[in-house]
């Protein structure tokens, strides 16, 4: 008997231990205490105060979007951008300093380690519905985007494999858990909010149940009205929460937003000289030069702006191939970069209008190399070059070794480029480089390409907000197929300085390395930069203004009416408006405007 | 050689055809002169005479501008080099041909931007494309191409089909009904596509293409064969020349090919003016030679997207016409000559 209670005693003290600790179980986790809470309120807004409400901004689009959904199947289209557009994150990147900047959340925290960073949400943020939006909300984006049913298997991925976790404090605090630690651990982590009331369960009939249901959004506008395969039309909220956020300040200033299908771009530029919209952008050279020399630019009625802004530009130019035997030759290398008149074809064929690429990674801010220029055509380097390998001019002028002929492949797929490489083979002949001209079918080329079959592949690559160099010039990446190093750069010193740049979470320190593997690419000399586009051109109808720098650094169009970064800065002018009606009516002229903005050049 | 009576009647009757001998003559004047074209249109000038010597660069290796103290060791820019002797009191002189451009150089200018118009001027009588080439030179250039190629695209043709044609209406039975069967599908196959696809994946050299339209394009004058034989087979003196004992290739290259001569040369001019569009065609698309060949079919491309620069448009669609129609006459002229029914001889 006693042994039995002894027995009973034992298992309800262990009973007792565990409802004991059951509490802490279900206990909230605390914020670790040594963390410094930043903000920022220093930074120089953008906008321009003179910014009035009102209007309507009508613009076009090609096809209307085949859903609402900005995941999952046909979900990136460009229309996307405008419903993204309209959905704050937690921070945001000030688009001339590009410090952080808040967004949803007003203060944020790092750990130690790069690892974690905390948030402090806005008490005042609401969804488009009026509900509140909470930590919850963000926990709920890694459920929803790590869900199945969602069928967006990059988004599965990517927010499994870089997010680790979120930890919600409580209903306005939360941190965002990396999987490892990012040098820039912010660009990673600044989540955007899901409505947890709107989907509540994610099950296998999200596709078709979501395609066409307007999702509740933080930012600015939201969808009021469409019309399938003709118009969108957002409105902009009566009381926006952040409308008088330092950084949203005099911005987003029309009404409403209307977006008409037009499905050819003659058809809309014929849609913009009538006035049914409102702008058109005319950065291609047929339409800013010849195509506005008509009435509406020559009376004054429409206006056009050319702005430059400094953004990261994709490193356009020809890659050379180091397995082939010829570019093994470092000075052979740099005899075809100066070979290649690069100036001629921007001067004669692209009209000026393009620019000089310097090297390949130009407008990533403080990562880029100003002090690289790019080789200049330059008859006598050449020579010098390739009779200091043993080269002599053949017969037909072209350099001559043993029997092999300085004549390479260049392989490309756009049609619009051969009219500057044919510049480029008749300028190289004279050089003494034979330049045999491949057009490819475009997956044809890519193919050839990444197989590293190629002499000489002549494209460009995407952007990211940090240069990438582990997979275009470490050796790693050299010598088999299916990988970015086209060049098949194989440098012992290279693979240093990449891998301390991938393991560095110094920031200065991994901007001195970004330097110097500029530097690197430069002295080995397998990419001959081409051309960058460090601008953008607009036309449009004079009642429409802009502030007084037209952008920011980060523009890429000037009339985006949404996009918390660099969005909605424009304003409609009542009074212009009016002015310009009645003198179009009595066919009075205004002098024709045309600004060319240089604040952002790149230098 | 020996003539035959009745070849030489034909060749009377062709005579007498006026519209079909003067294309003729027109088209083998055009195929001749393009032959020698670099002497007519050429940056390389005809004559040079410097310091005394004589220079004639237009068949030799390069001459680098050094030679003449240019300064420079790449190609001698000879239109320069006139002007710089237009007033040299030394007797230095420079020949340049009719049009001193090539097809491929890029005459361009400061501050204006090409497509240039015709100029008696610049000498650039079509004026230029829109990357500043002579539309004269790549018209001619560009012909000599387009029919070369095409002659050559119909020996190759009518090789495969007259033989394969021929032995099927002579031998018959299961040989016939076979290829019969292939030739049916492969008409089927639909070759610009064909065409497309191979030549997206590999830039196709002009013999290559070549072969690829040879390969899908001889079946139309094997079935036109295989009838000519069948009934050439039954005639006596086939017979006759069977029971003197005669091999049967004696017979299909003595008597049968001989006796169907006649239709083979009919079609043969309009398969040459189909090759042209063909090739035009595929330049059009951008699956043809690759660039910078001097093409037709890429001079009506550019016209036809620089509707504004009509002397692009007009030059090339001029060309196309006057060469498909003058092919064209000599064609019909030829049919007719050789239009058995005057003399078929009733038994």
């Amino acid at each position: 008997m006693k042994r039995i209670q002894a027995y009973a005693f034992f298992i309800f003290t262990i009973i007792f231990a565990a409802i004991s600790y059951i509490p802490n179980l279900f206990a909230e986790p605390t914020l670790p205490q040594d963390i410094v809470w930043l903000s920022n309120s220093e930074d120089p807004a953008f906008s321009d105060e003179s910014a009035k409400n009102g209007g309507v901004f009508r613009t076009a689009i090609f096809t209307f979007p085949l859903t609402f959904r900005t995941v999952g199947p046909d979900s990136n289209s460009s229309f996307r951008g405008a419903i993204l557009g309209n959905q704050l994150g937690l921070i945001g990147i000030h688009p001339n300093t590009e410090n952080i900047i808040p967004e949803l959340a007003t203060h944020w925290a790092f750990d130690k380690d790069k690892k974690i960073m905390y948030f402090k949400l806005d008490k005042n943020a609401r969804w488009s519905d009026g509900k509140p939006v909470t930590a919850d909300d963000f926990a709920f984006t890694l459920e929803f985007m790590r869900s199945k049913h969602i069928v967006a298997p990059w988004y599965n991925d990517y927010y499994t494999q870089e997010i680790d976790k979120v930890i919600v404090y409580d209903d306005h605090t939360l941190a965002v858990v990396a999987t490892k630690a990012q040098p820039d651990l912010h660009l990673r982590v600044g989540l955007n909010p899901t409505p947890r009331h709107f989907f509540s369960t994610i099950d296998e009939t999200f596709v078709k149940k979501y395609n066409w249901q307007i999702e509740p959004n933080t930012g600015p506008y939201q969808i009021a009205d469409f019309q399938k395969g003709k118009y969108v039309k957002f409105k902009r909220k009566k009381d926006w929460w952040a409308k008088d956020n330092r950084y949203f300040k005099n911005r987003f200033n029309v009404d409403t937003v209307i977006y008409s299908v037009v499905r050819d771009m003659t058809v809309m530029w014929e849609y913009f000289k009538k006035g049914e919209i409102d702008v058109f952008s005319v950065t291609m050279p047929k339409y800013w030069h010849i195509k506005t020399q008509i009435p509406i630019f020559e009376n004054g009625y429409a206006e056009k702006i050319w702005f430059f802004n400094d953004t990261q530009q994709s490193a356009q130019g020809l890659w050379l191939n180091q397995d082939k035997d010829i570019f093994r030759d470092r000075n052979l290398r740099y005899a075809f970069a100066h070979a290649m008149n690069i100036e001629k074809v921007i001067d004669q064929v692209l009209r000026n209008d393009y620019f000089r690429l310097e090297q390949g990674f130009v407008g990533y801010g403080r990562y880029s190399n100003t002090a690289i220029k790019a080789r200049r055509f330059d008859l006598e380097k050449v020579a010098q070059y390739m009779t200091k390998s043993g080269w002599k001019r053949g017969a037909d002028g072209i350099w001559e070794k043993n029997g092999t002929r300085f004549s390479v492949e260049v392989s490309y797929s756009i049609d619009e480029h051969t009219e500057r490489l044919v510049v480029l083979k008749e300028e190289a002949k004279k050089a003494g480089i034979e330049l045999r001209l491949q057009k490819l079918d475009s997956s044809a080329a890519y193919k050839k390409v990444i197989e590293k079959k190629h002499d000489v592949a002549w494209m460009g690559w995407s952007t990211s907000l940090r240069p990438q160099y582990w997979e275009h010039f470490h050796s790693v990446n050299a010598h088999k197929p299916q990988t970015n190093n086209i060049t098949n750069t194989d440098d012992p010193e290279m693979d240093k300085l990449i891998d301390a740049y991938r393991n560095s979470l110094d920031e200065d320190e991994r901007i001195s390395l970004s330097l110097k593997i500029q530097e690197k690419i430069h002295e080995i000399g397998a990419f001959v930069p081409t051309f960058m586009v460090p601008y953008t051109r607009e036309a449009y109808w004079r009642w429409w203004q802009l502030p007084k720098v037209a952008g920011t650094k980060m523009s890429d169009s000037l009339f985006d009416p949404f996009g918390s970064s660099t969005g909605g800065l424009f304003w409609y002018d009542q009074a212009r408006y009016e002015e310009t009606q009645k003198a179009m009516k009595d066919g009075k002229p205004f002098p024709p405007v045309t600004i060319i903005d240089k604040t952002y050049e790149p230098k | 050689m020996k003539i035959t009576p009745v070849t030489l009647k034909k060749i009377k009757r062709f005579q007498s055809i006026k519209r079909g001998y003067y294309s003729l003559i027109i088209i083998a004047t055009f195929i001749i002169l393009s032959l020698f074209a670099e002497v007519f249109i050429n940056s390389r000038a005809l004559i040079v005479k410097y310091n005394g010597s004589y220079y004639f660069p237009t068949y030799r290796a390069m001459i680098p501008g050094n030679v003449f103290d240019l300064g420079y060791d790449y190609e001698t820019n000879y239109r320069a080099l006139q002007k710089q002797f237009e007033n040299d009191p030394s007797g230095n002189f420079v020949l340049m041909p009719l049009i001193p451009y090539n097809p491929f150089e890029n005459d361009l200018r400061e501050d204006t931007y090409p497509p240039f118009p015709p100029s008696l001027l610049e000498k650039h009588y079509l004026g230029t494309d829109t990357i500043g080439r002579d539309i004269a030179a790549r018209l001619t250039y560009g012909f000599r191409i387009a029919i070369f190629f095409s002659l050559a695209l119909l020996a190759i043709t009518y090789g495969i089909g007259i033989s394969l044609g021929c032995l099927m209406g002579y031998l018959g039975g299961r040989f016939d009904l076979f290829f019969q069967r292939i030739i049916e599908i492969w008409t089927n196959v639909p070759v610009l596509f064909v065409i497309i696809i191979i030549s997206s994946i590999i830039v196709p050299n002009p013999v290559i293409l070549l072969l690829i339209m040879a390969f899908f394009g001889w079946t139309s004058i094997t079935w036109i064969m295989r009838t000519m034989t069948y009934k050439e087979k039954a005639r006596e003196y086939i017979l006759a020349s069977k029971a003197l004992g005669a091999t049967d290739v004696r017979i299909i290259f003595k008597h049968i090919i001989p006796n169907t001569i006649a239709i083979i040369v009919t079609f043969a001019p309009f398969t040459i003016a189909s090759g042209i569009v063909a090739l035009t065609s595929l330049d059009y698309l951008g699956f043809g030679l690759p660039a910078p060949t001097p093409s037709w079919g890429d001079l009506l491309q550019q016209g036809w997207s620089n509707m504004d620069a009509l002397w692009i448009a007009g030059s090339v669609i001029g060309a196309l016409i006057v060469t498909l129609l003058t092919v064209t006459f000599v064609g019909e002229a030829v049919r007719e000559a050789f239009d058995p029914k005057m003399y078929t001889i009733y038994e």
